[in-house]
């Protein structure tokens, strides 16, 4: 066993303190990293789709003649071949192409392989469909009337994917997720409150915009499916093909590399399906490579949100009762969502990481004919702690407290009861609060038009299962296999690490083999679950080597292995504990009381994520997510009209660029007892989440202009600023 | 349409081809010439994803036609041979990676016309080239890395 400290934490080896080699930089600095667009695929053919116009519409016909005789093209299918089939993660409510009615624009109806990319947007364009236009739920309030048309009458006959149980029962057929949860007395609560203060926050749509856009490869090869994309839980694509197809799941075969950026959206996979279909038809393989301004306009976005808070206080600022009301439009499908709930469950939960003695939460994801909503980066968390920090401030302001007095006052300390009525565990977050509020050195005088913001984020460490194997050959080298892919996370670098530190050899020496859907299970990349996880099962795996190591080192059980052999060990890891990660911001702007505009001077992050196992890896994850967040903070809008995404490409989309980003200075403050492997938490869903209030903080403080809306811009802070 | 043959050199190889007038550079480096590297993300040069050097500039080869680098220098992620490259393993200057081919392109064009860039100079430059992981932060630490190494 690894030496432990007096109270039980693993003391972890000096390798974790020096900053790391990345696993993968060799590869992607010189280009030969290949991602799923770059494979070169014999007698391939392109896929091509055509999408519905229209919010809301019935198909009345497809006349396709004119494609099919187009050179090239070597199969058009229409929603009649595939009538009945539908996807999803856990709902599978989205047809593989719609066969009666289309639910939003960019809904697909028929699909075309052809020899080549421009033979098969030629073909698209020759299709000619016949719609009959009904009317559009484009708002979430409007789909929840009673009197509201019902988009999904045969959701009951959906299929519910690895369902302990039914889908959850909603109280209204357009509703995907609702939830109603509530601790504490919480009427009584609010009737003993000194101040009971209510506000409404919204936010847009935004897209996760990995830079690499969706692609996948699917033929046949004797009974088995083979499929290569940009999907980064493959176990659950495979899994998913298989309910929709009718296949037996060994049948499909996964095998995703190096994917060009994740940040949730590539959890859903909209195109395996009917290139399946595709392939079936042909005989050949079948590519889709989607164009960028089909990736922001058809693949599923954070959702928007309204969310409504009420807090009674007492005479000294104390939260004594607080509710929640928060909508998320679902859009036309809740195929996007994993989770059991269908909810995004990161926004259920207002006002996380205070102390919260009672409270009641409603939230609701719902249908609408807008462009179906997914999972990104720390799903509903964003919106939830934009409108939380904004309240609290504003709360604040009212009653005459500093908002870091007022955050003082209600910051969760260990074992306060949180607004979830569980006991707080994780980070001391009183301590990263101050420890921000020095850095930003929050008691100076400013000049005028300058203020700074405060905002505290929470995000739980992932669990799941996963088995990594390790094998040492006869040249003292260390294979460590898993069925993990690497989407920039680093994730081959941690286990890597892992590894080389728990057996004492140079990380050098130790490979990271990715296994495809015929290896181990493994639950993929999100829901900040690798470094618990996949580090829990390699800290496992390299513990059962070095037990059959003895008292040699591994070069010594190296050198007595013949040619041929191998000493190997397995793990299979059950990560389980309940722990957070968590982060403080302090933000500096300077608002230019003229044009409303928002200039972010400097930020300060000051973060909990226990041991570092990673140094380069994490700093990339702290920075990259604050910036992450600035883009939700203060440009990004996948606005909608009339259902039709108005910014279709990056140039209208509006992402950070390299001169947007401030200087950011990070501060690390460990007990260093987080629960995964030698005391680490998850770090990548950590900062995104608080960016947008602290950014909405400090706007107040500079310019006396408070924004309830995202992304805080210019004319939204100018219009305040000239409000009567 | 029409095909039209033209020769330049890729990476200080002569090449001698014969492409349709529509065929996009970024599709004859990919898809012809198998020159990976060089990605395609947003199509309408607003990304840096495709950017290869042309003499020494830098270009979004999604907005060229492979008739327009006849009798060039055409330069892609696969030429390079810079302190760049390891700079960028060092200090976080990628996690995807599906940004960082054209990064390094980029910013070798920047470090050879200007070896001595100031940061704000290099903060200007790779304006035109998005990163959705880093938060460009890792991405400016290494170009001034490589600069200062020289």
């Amino acid at each position: 066993m690894p030496p432990r400290d007096g109270r039980g934490a693993l003391i972890h080896p000096d390798l974790l303190d020096r900053p790391e080699r990345r696993i993968d930089g060799d590869d992607k600095t010189t280009g030969a990293a290949r991602y799923t667009a770059d494979l070169v695929v014999p007698r391939v053919l392109e896929a091509g789709f055509v999408r519905s116009p229209y919010p809301h519409a019935r198909i009345v016909s497809i006349d396709a003649e004119r494609a099919r005789a187009l050179d090239g093209v070597r199969t058009v299918l229409t929603g009649a071949d595939v009538r009945g089939q539908r996807l999803g993660r856990r709902l599978q409510d989205w047809p593989v192409l719609c066969w009666d009615r289309v639910l939003f624009i960019g809904d697909r109806v028929a699909a075309v392989a052809a020899d080549t990319r421009e033979i098969a947007e030629e073909a698209v364009r020759l299709i000619s469909v016949e719609y009959e236009e009904l009317p559009a739920l484009l708002d979430v309030e409007e789909a929840l009337r009673g009197d509201a048309p019902v988009l999904h009458p045969d959701a009951a006959s959906y299929r519910f994917l690895e369902g302990r149980g039914e889908r959850p029962p909603v109280p209204h057929p357009n509703h995907q997720g609702h939830v109603a949860e509530s601790h504490g007395d919480v009427d009584a609560a609010f009737a003993r409150a000194a101040r009971i203060f209510e506000h409404e926050f919204t936010t847009p749509r935004i897209h996760q915009a990995a830079l690499e856009p969706r692609a996948a490869i699917v033929w046949l090869e004797g009974d088995r499916v083979r499929v290569v994309s940009t999907n980064k839980a493959p176990f659950n694509l495979r899994d998913q093909m298989a309910a929709t197809l009718g296949l037996a799941k060994e049948r499909v075969v996964v095998d995703n590399g190096t994917i060009g950026g994740d940040f949730g959206g590539k959890g859903l996979s909209t195109d395996e399906f009917v290139l399946y279909h595709l392939a079936k038809a042909t005989g050949r393989p079948v590519r889709a490579i989607t164009r960028y301004s089909d990736e922001l306009t058809t693949t599923n976005p954070r959702h928007s949100s309204r969310i409504r808070l009420r807090t009674g206080v007492d005479a000294d600022g104390r939260i004594l009762a607080h509710e929640s009301h928060a909508l998320f439009d679902g859009g036309a499908y809740a195929a996007g969502k994993p989770t059991v709930r269908l909810l995004v469950e990161g926004g259920v939960s207002t006002l996380e990481g205070y102390r919260v003695p009672a409270a009641r939460h409603e939230a609701a994801t719902v249908y609408t004919n807008n462009v179906p909503g997914g999972h990104m980066r720390a799903p509903g968390q964003p919106q939830n702690v934009f409108a939380s920090e904004s309240h609290l401030d504003l709360i604040a302001r009212e009653l005459g407290i500093a908002p870091l007095e007022m955050r003082r006052r209600n910051i969760a300390r260990a074992g306060d009861l949180t607004t979830t009525g569980e006991p707080w565990h994780g980070p001391d977050l009183g301590a990263l609060l101050d420890r921000a509020a020095d850095e930003i050195r929050a008691e100076k005088a400013r000049p005028a038009g300058h203020g700074i913001g405060f905002a505290v984020g929470v995000r739980h460490v992932g669990r799941g299962s996963t088995t990594i194997s390790l094998r040492l050959g006869p040249d003292g080298t260390v294979e460590a296999r898993t069925g993990v892919g690497d989407q920039g996370g680093g994730q081959h670098t941690l286990i890597q690490r892992i590894v080389a530190a728990t057996l004492e050899i140079d990380p050098a020496k130790v490979r990271v083999r990715r296994l495809s859907t015929e290896g181990p299970q493994d639950p993929g990349i999100g829901g900040s679950r690798v470094t618990p996880v996949h580090g829990g099962a390699a800290l496992a795996a390299a513990r059962a080597l070095k037990d059959k190591l003895g008292v040699r080192s591994v070069a010594e059980a190296a050198r007595a292995l013949a040619a041929d052999e191998a000493l190997e060990a397995s793990a299979t890891f059950d990560a389980t504990a309940v722990d957070h990660g968590a982060c403080a911001h302090a933000i500096e702007v300077a608002v230019d009381a003229e044009t409303g505009a928002v200039r972010v001077l400097s930020a300060v992050l000051a973060v909990d994520v226990g041991q570092v196992i990673n140094p380069v890896g994490l700093r990339g994850q702290l920075e990259g997510g604050f910036v992450y967040g600035l883009g939700m903070a203060l440009t990004e809008d996948l606005a909608l009209e009339d259902g039709r995404v108005r910014a279709a490409n990056l140039g209208d989309y509006k992402l950070p660029t390299i001169a947007d980003v401030p200087p950011l200075r990070i501060v690390h403050l460990s007990d260093g007892h987080g629960v995964g492997p030698y005391g680490a938490r998850s770090a990548g869903e950590l900062v995104n989440p608080g960016v947008p209030a602290a950014v909405a903080n400090a706007v107040q403080d500079a310019s006396g202009a408070r924004v309830h809306t995202l992304p805080i811009t210019a004319e939204r802070v100018w219009r305040v600023l000239r409000a009567p | 349409m029409s095909a039209h043959r033209i020769r330049f050199t890729l990476n200080g190889a002569a090449v001698d081809t014969t492409v349709p007038a529509e065929r996009l550079l970024v599709d004859l480096l990919r898809y012809d010439l198998g020159k990976t590297g060089t990605k395609d993300g947003c199509s309408i040069g607003v990304c840096g994803l495709c950017t290869v050097q042309i003499d020494g500039m830098p270009f979004s080869s999604c907005l060229l036609f492979a008739t327009q680098v006849n009798g060039t220098a055409v330069r892609t992620v696969e030429g390079l041979s810079s302190l760049l490259q390891e700079a960028f393993t060092l200090e976080g200057g990628f996690q995807c990676g599906i940004c960082t081919s054209g990064q390094l392109v980029a910013a070798d064009a920047l470090l050879r016309a200007k070896p001595d860039a100031t940061d704000a100079e290099i903060a200007d430059w790779q304006m035109g080239n998005l990163c959705r992981c880093t938060g460009y932060y890792g991405i400016a630490r290494a170009i001034a890395r490589a600069r200062d190494a020289r």
